[in-house]
């Protein structure tokens, strides 16, 4: 059997050969494209135009005005620019970035922001970032499974479900950040949980900082460090204590994280003149007609519909539970998070989130899914016959992601509106 | 081991520069364009493509002059005519303005021939229509 390392740098190869075939073929649009554009969009403005309020890259790129997918508006009062989407996904692309202007200037490409080394820099970041959040989940799991079940659990995670679509067909999208991001959370505060270090302490302000400027609404999972271990009472008292005998690393952790998401409040008080706004402007929540439903098992994006495999995931935390492992701290905490994030998605007046293979919503959780995964995965390995059994089961529900994927990718399945006829009709079709 | 790390930087070395001598004028260069759409035919049957805000392509260092034919296309008739600068290697080659919706042909001259294969040619637009649409820009005739 591979070695979960292996895993990781096969996993590796495996997304730079998915990438380069998408782009390679002509099966995507540039890497910078739909939501990508407005995540992106900050750094060509910081670096190339020396200007925070997006007018210049405004005129530059688009004729002063940004196309309406970009969801970048003009803020009623001030009409200066308000991009929906926050600045986290550019800071997380920013190291990539002086490496495509170098080579964009070396090879005289147009160095406007959006030409081809831009472009794939962008695109690359995600894909590196999804590949260091497995190298993440890896170091997590081997805390409480083997290095066989952790192997299994990381393919399974990335070919049965939409993770390895974002690695490469949408890789300039937020949710390869946020994966990343949820797993970094998760080793640091299960190390800090153990050891309360101030090193951990900053990297853990950092992480919950990088995870709200990335996505705002995902400042829930943070919630996450402070219930870790709950499930028992006394495992929560036990947690509370930890956290009362630490009040300055507490007071680090939260002092770093704000000094994180504060350039977003100055760009928010810069356009609006109000540091907390809601930056979708009139789109919002509809509170009380969550599609929790339609979210979970629609045909038309449905979590478990199109990731079946997280069924597995959903039954092995339940089995983690009750089991005495590490990981098993994280599991009242993640499935509090799992249902939160839930309602919130299910209540957004766009709950399909647009476009998507499968529900997008749900990329950034992977990581708490990843412990049930192998929960189930060791449950299953007990005996020859459900170990077989299991290893029937995952084949089948990761080539069904795989061959939806692809045909998701050749435009076989359409971005959106799949009704049930037409699943049917398109069932393991290829025309 | 020191001589084992030493013989890899050199390595590395030998690859990085390798790469970046073969990035300076990629023989692909000529096919990269940035800021266009895909190609589409009109009335007449002649390909052209949509500029977005900001538009490059490549042509032939070795020719005398490139023609450009491009037409700006209205909403409604009381729209802003649209105004285009055209830069050579970034350097400022044509500033023209789309008055009305006919075609218009701007020739520009390339400088002598320096040390690369293709130069760049940007279009730069002051405004664009709905949907990001900017010029109709015909394949450019190099002369």
């Amino acid at each position: 059997m591979a070695s979960s390392r292996g895993v990781v740098v096969w996993s590796a190869v495996l997304c730079l050969a998915g990438y380069v075939w998408v782009y390679a073929t002509g099966l995507a649009d540039v890497p910078i494209r739909s939501d990508g554009f407005s995540y992106y969009v900050y750094l060509p403005s910081w670096f190339l135009f020396h200007d925070t309020t997006l007018a210049a890259v405004a005129r530059d790129c688009c004729g002063g005005e940004f196309p309406d997918y970009s969801a970048i508006i003009r803020w009623p009062g001030t009409r200066r620019w308000v991009n929906a989407h926050p600045i986290g996904v550019a800071v997380m692309q920013a190291p990539l970035f002086p490496f495509a202007h170098g080579l964009t200037k070396w090879t005289n490409l147009s160095a406007d922001g959006f030409s081809l080394y831009y472009q794939h820099a962008a695109g690359l970041a995600g894909l590196g970032w999804i590949v260091a959040g497995l190298a993440l989940l890896r170091r997590l799991l081997l805390r409480s499974f083997s290095d066989g079940v952790v192997a299994v659990t990381l393919i399974a995670l990335l070919l049965g479900t939409n993770l390895y679509h974002y690695a490469t067909f949408d890789s300039a999208y937020s949710h390869p950040y946020s994966f990343f991001l949820f797993a970094a959370f998760m080793v640091l505060t299960a190390a800090w949980h153990e050891k309360p270090a101030s090193r951990t302490s900053l990297l853990l302000g950092l992480t919950a900082g990088l995870i709200v400027l990335v996505r705002h609404t995902n400042i829930v999972f943070c919630a996450v460090f402070l219930l870790y271990g709950a499930g028992t009472g006394a495992a929560l008292a036990a947690t509370f204590a930890r956290l009362r005998a630490a009040p300055g690393e507490l007071m680090r952790i939260v002092g770093v994280a704000v000094l994180v998401i504060a350039p977003q409040l100055l760009i928010y008080h810069q356009a609006t003149g109000n540091p907390v706004i809601s930056s979708y402007g009139g789109l919002g929540f509809n509170w009380a007609s969550p599609q929790i439903a339609g979210v979970l098992f629609g045909v038309e994006k449905g979590l478990f519909f199109w990731s079946p495999v997280l069924l597995v995931a959903a039954a092995g935390l339940a089995v983690l539970a009750r089991s005495a492992k590490p990981a098993a701290a994280f599991v009242v905490p993640g499935a509090l998070f799992l249902a939160v994030n839930t309602y919130l998605i299910a209540s957004w007046w766009d709950w399909q989130f647009g476009g998507s293979y499968g529900h997008r919503g749900f990329v950034d959780a992977l990581p708490v899914f990843a412990l049930g995964l192998a929960a189930a995965f060791e449950r299953a390995s007990y005996t020859a016959r459900l170990r077989a059994l299991a290893a029937v089961v995952a084949t089948l529900l990761v080539s069904l992601s795989v061959f939806q994927m692809i045909q998701y990718w050749y435009g076989i399945i359409p971005f959106q509106g799949t009704t049930w006829q037409l699943y049917r009709e398109l069932f393991l079709q290829w025309r | 081991m020191a001589l084992k790390s030493r013989a890899a930087f050199l390595v590395a070395a030998v690859i990085l520069l390798t790469a970046l001598g073969y990035l300076r004028d990629p023989p692909w260069l000529s096919n990269v364009t940035s800021g266009l759409s895909a190609w589409e035919t009109d009335e007449a049957g002649v390909p052209y493509r949509w500029t977005r805000g900001h538009a490059s392509f490549f042509v032939p260092a070795d020719r005398r002059a490139v023609v450009l034919t491009m037409r700006s296309d209205k909403d409604a008739p009381t729209d802003w005519p649209i105004t285009a600068t055209l830069t050579i290697d970034d350097r400022p080659a044509e500033i023209i303005t789309f008055r009305d919706e006919g075609w218009h042909d701007v020739r520009l001259r390339l400088p002598p021939r320096g040390n690369r294969d293709v130069r760049r040619i940007d279009v730069k637009l002051d405004r664009v229509r709905s949907r990001q649409r900017g010029i109709q820009l015909r394949e450019p005739r190099v002369e």
